[in-house]
């Protein structure tokens, strides 16, 4: 069930621009990875590369050592909820599900189950076109947990939810990371991942800042919140003289607990 | 691959864009053959009963839509990715869009044939002319017209496949049938103009509008399984090297 995801020299250029240079780090089994950065900053791009949308111009993104595009029943190894993928408004919810499941190679009852999981069984025969962004951010979550995968990537899955939706998100992720799966949540806002990652990884610029224990960046005291601000202030600057934390080989504090469990 | 055609199929009935084509050819073929009565057509010539019946091919710029809508709709709704995360081996996706499409243009096409069929046995009947079928060139032009609606799905795909811009890749549907080959094709002459997609497919489907010279049935028919392989050709290249946004 323990199944990393591991980052290797990735490199995203968009002609002259770099949306992600370089960046090596390790999502580990078992934890909730925070994956933070302003908008901007390349967290999407590398969600993209990971899920083989996208080709990298170098470096590698593994998921247990192979590329999305080598799995075999991709969806019950990975679930991904992404911010560019979008829904049919003329499809009712089960029927979008019904599609994935095809795909996952699962069956109509695990489509049932996901909608009871999300909350939304009720509305499940309801145009998707109707929904409001909550709705459609719990039906992308039940797309996401359909395969029941060891790895879960999920693009700002707090978008459109609203206060108890982001309580019952975080259970939830807890939950699944309390399993054994791989949880890595992006989000620019640092509250909504800050009180549920064990780990953090933060990118800005393309480039990594840091990557290591969520309670490292406060350890001398200083708020989340300027932590991430100061480590994120710099984007510009080049990645050497900008990370007063991240380490030369900055896969290392993660890479010992993917170890560990 | 048989569960990435699965897919497609699910995906295909799951909206109400397929039924709505496939009323609107229906509505075509009966229009079309309607119109061709009552405009004053000598229902005793065989000629007139061939024109009746070459409306299944109209129908082809339907399944060319419905083609196009297979991929460049998924792109407007960004569910491409959502199908690429299921099959990241995106040939077998395109494979499956191909296959599935020309099923669903055969389909589509063998259903405005009986359309056809039924209605103009009502209209000769309504006007009292016995209605012949025997005559083989009447069965060529049904079974050329339900070959083109297939060829244009399936060209389609292709074409979606290339445009990935929905409204784009329409508009340049419609605007090579329209613009190209009916203005462009009189300046290049008919010489050219009937290897060109819409006129090949006009000769398989023997809707060939007055006496301009044509492909034989055959040749068209070639000529335009040649286009479906190009475009699927050039949309499998496409579709391996892009990444998706």
């Amino acid at each position: 069930m323990t199944t990393p995801v591991t980052l290797c020299g990735l490199t995203k250029q968009f002609g002259a621009v770099a949306a992600l240079a370089d960046v090596s780090v390790d999502f580990a089994p078992g934890e909730v990875t925070g994956f933070l950065g302003p908008n901007g900053a390349g967290k999407t791009t590398a969600m993209r590369l990971i899920l083989g949308l996208a080709r990298p111009s170098a470096g590698s993104a593994l998921i247990g050592g192979r590329r999305y595009a080598e799995l075999d029943r991709p969806r019950r190894i990975v679930g991904a909820v992404i911010e560019t993928a979008g829904f049919h408004p003329g499809r009712t919810g089960r029927a979008h599900l019904a599609i994935l499941a095809l795909g996952a190679g699962v069956g109509a009852a695990r489509v049932e189950e996901v909608l009871d999981v999300v909350e939304l069984a009720g509305a499940a025969d309801r145009r998707i076109g109707t929904y409001s962004l909550g709705m459609r951010q719990r039906l992308a979550l039940a797309g996401a947990l359909l395969g029941d995968p060891a790895v879960l990537l999920l693009d700002e899955p707090a978008n459109g939810l609203d206060p108890e939706g982001i309580a019952w998100l975080r259970r939830t992720l807890r939950g699944l990371a309390g399993e054994g799966r791989t949880v890595v949540v992006s989000s620019h806002v640092l509250s909504e991942v800050g009180q549920i990652a064990d780990a953090t990884v933060i990118l800005a610029g393309g480039r990594l800042r840091f990557a290591g224990p969520t309670t490292e960046l406060t350890a001398s005291g200083e708020s989340l919140e300027s932590a991430f601000l100061r480590l994120t202030a710099t984007a510009t600057a080049t990645a050497t003289d900008a990370v007063p934390i991240a380490p030369a080989a900055p896969a290392a504090p993660l890479a010992s607990k993917g170890e560990r469990s | 691959m048989t569960t990435s055609i699965r897919t497609e199929l699910r995906k295909l009935r799951s909206t109400r864009l397929a039924w709505l084509v496939f009323a609107a050819a229906q509505l075509i073929v009966v229009a079309g053959v309607s119109g061709l009565v009552l405009s004053g057509g000598h229902l005793r010539d065989t000629d007139t009963v061939n024109k009746a019946v070459a409306h299944v091919g109209l129908v082809s710029l339907c399944t060319l839509l419905l083609g196009i809508y297979a991929v460049a709709g998924e792109y407007r709704h960004h569910t491409i990715s959502d199908t690429y995360l299921s099959t990241p081996r995106r040939e077998r996706v395109l494979a499956a869009k191909l296959v599935t499409y020309l099923a669903a243009g055969l389909i589509i096409g063998v259903a405005a044939a009986g359309t056809a069929l039924i209605t103009t046995k009502v209209w000769w009947s309504a006007k009292g002319v016995p209605l012949t079928l025997s005559d083989a060139g009447v069965w060529r032009t049904v079974a050329g017209g339900v070959a083109w609606n297939a060829a244009f799905a399936v060209v389609g795909v292709g074409l979606g496949a290339v445009i990935r811009n929905l409204a784009a890749a329409i508009a340049a549907a419609l605007a090579w049938i329209a613009l190209v080959e009916g203005i462009a094709g009189q300046l290049v002459g008919s010489e050219l103009r009937r290897w060109l997609p819409f006129a090949a497919g006009q000769a398989l489907g023997r809707a060939t509008l007055g006496g301009s010279d044509h492909l034989p049935q055959w040749g068209a028919g070639g000529v335009l399984a040649g286009y479906a392989v190009i475009a699927s050709a050039v949309a499998a290249s496409i579709t391996l090297r892009r990444d998706v946004t």
